[in-house]
């Protein structure tokens, strides 16, 4: 197994393309620059960090540890998928459910799998453990981000067509069907989208991971897809509960539609 | 209460069988929201609404509001025609709608067999409150509580809806039209009330 080292000059060299970038925003006024260049550092520490962490974690496999960085992940995903969400409730109010959301659909997503499909020896092997499961928890996370997003948009901008189905004598669940229909398709197509163009378009990172590091592509293919087929499993679940807490909240008991910044006070 | 101040105190109406009520007020009296409490749309803090004697929290949401419409100001059309409009109702609980009903109930509002296929959204604000007012009784409710249902109609249509609602009251529907017009609240007959902040007072009869 051989692959090009990359130094740490190097590495700094590859800053060169964020400032394509920034340049650009200047030019074009797009006052994204403070931006660039903090996402860029952040985003290398934090890769920088979980590699040592990773490395820690390989040479000192323990159940212990690779659960805790499990649930430092879903906490972080639940946070950013619980973030300020407009015309929504708080983030107090939408990070237990997002957490719920998430961590239940990673969970339909991963289980079987590494029971059945690549089944770990032991069951804490983070070698895999660790990047499936993020890729996982990622995906849930924008799922649920973008259905928190969506429907209390959509109840806010339709709130007539809703009570007008309420008044009507619709339960809480037909009155904000058409939101809930519109808003799982549109957090479901990216990852349909994904799986209609992998191969043609897009080579996949863990995929892609895998080759660069000289795991024969046709394995890492069939990694691949496994991962695919799970991110759809995530995003249908996670999305689909993410919806079902989300009309919890937008209605009382007594289905009455409740608005922000009515709900969750 | 909203916001912590309160909308309605001592505010009580009742209504007979085939009872028509008019609650006039100006903008801002509570008269909106003491409709939205009777449809069982907005909680309220204290306060109770019976219908035959029953307390609404006893009653299903979804059975009581099939049995007391409710038509906002300005009725949201759903997307698509008037024909699927007219069947959300009973959709909604399972049922279909006749065609030979579908049709009669479009007549009772004023409008003819070829709105069945017009584009709800795409109505007159009139039409749009005919369409709705013929939807909420695709349910066969047993009242029918309107919120200024001519505010947002020019004279001449408001007028025109007002006299509908006159005309279904006396087929012997329980209506509650509230109105900041005192000529339509005298149009629709029967028993006026008047809403002054946030007080709902007995103003009499209409007369004849």
């Amino acid at each position: 197994m051989s692959y090009v080292d990359i130094t740490l000059p190097r590495l700094a060299l590859a800053l060169g393309l964020i400032a394509v970038a920034i340049v650009l925003s200047r030019r074009g006024r797009l006052g994204l620059e403070k931006d660039l260049l903090w996402g860029a550092l952040r985003g290398a520490a934090q890769l920088i960090a979980i590699g040592y962490v990773l490395l820690l974690l390989f040479n000192h496999e323990r159940p212990w540890w690779v659960l805790l960085l499990l649930s430092v992940m879903v906490v972080a995903a639940a946070v950013t998928a619980a973030r300020r969400v407009e015309r929504g409730p708080s983030r107090r109010v939408l990070f237990p459910r997002a957490l719920a959301a998430i961590s239940l659909g990673a969970l339909v997503a991963l289980v079987p799998v590494f029971l059945a499909i690549v089944p770990l020896h032991p069951w804490y092997e983070a070698h895999y453990l660790i990047p499936i499961s993020g890729m996982m928890l990622s995906n849930a996370m924008n799922v649920v981000a973008l259905v928190f997003e969506r429907i209390f948009a959509a109840a806010s901008t339709e709130a007539d067509q809703i009570e007008a189905l309420l008044a009507l004598g619709a339960t809480p669940r037909q009155a904000l069907a058409r939101q809930v229909r519109a808003t799982l398709r549109a957090a479901l197509l990216p990852t349909i989208n994904g799986l209609l163009t992998v191969g043609l378009v897009a080579l996949p990172g863990m995929m892609t991971g895998q080759i660069v590091s000289g795991t024969p592509p046709t394995q890492a293919v069939r990694y691949q897809i496994v991962i695919l087929y799970q991110l759809v499993a995530v995003a249908a679940v996670s999305g689909w509960l993410a919806a079902a807490f989300a009309r919890r909240l937008l209605f009382t008991g007594r289905a009455q539609l409740v608005l922000p910044p009515r709900i969750g006070l | 209460m909203r916001e912590g101040r309160r909308i309605l105190d001592g505010a009580s109406i009742l209504v007979r069988a085939g009872e028509a009520v008019a609650i006039e007020g100006p903008s801002g009296s509570g008269k909106s929201s003491f409709a939205r409490a009777l449809a069982t749309l907005t909680e309220v803090d204290s306060g109770i609404v019976l219908l035959d004697g029953r307390d609404v929290h006893e009653l299903a949401p979804t059975d009581y509001r099939k049995r007391v419409a409710f038509l906002a100001q300005q009725p949201a059309m759903f997307a698509g025609t008037v024909r699927e409009n007219l069947e959300s109702g009973p959709t909604l609980h399972g049922k279909a709608l006749d065609p030979a009903k579908a049709l009669a109930l479009l007549e009772s509002v004023g409008l003819d067999a070829s709105f069945l296929q017009r584009e709800a959204r795409s109505l007159s604000g009139g039409e749009k409150q005919r369409v709705a007012l013929a939807r909420a009784l695709a349910n066969e409710p047993e009242v029918l509580l309107l919120d200024e249902p001519a505010a947002a109609l020019d004279p001449v249509a408001g007028g025109l809806i007002v006299a509908l609602i006159r005309q279904l009251a006396r087929g012997g529907l329980s209506v509650v039209m509230v109105t900041h017009v005192a000529g339509h609240a005298q149009a629709l007959g029967g028993t006026r009330y008047r809403c002054e902040r946030g007080r709902v007072l007995r103003a009499g009869q209409a007369e004849e």
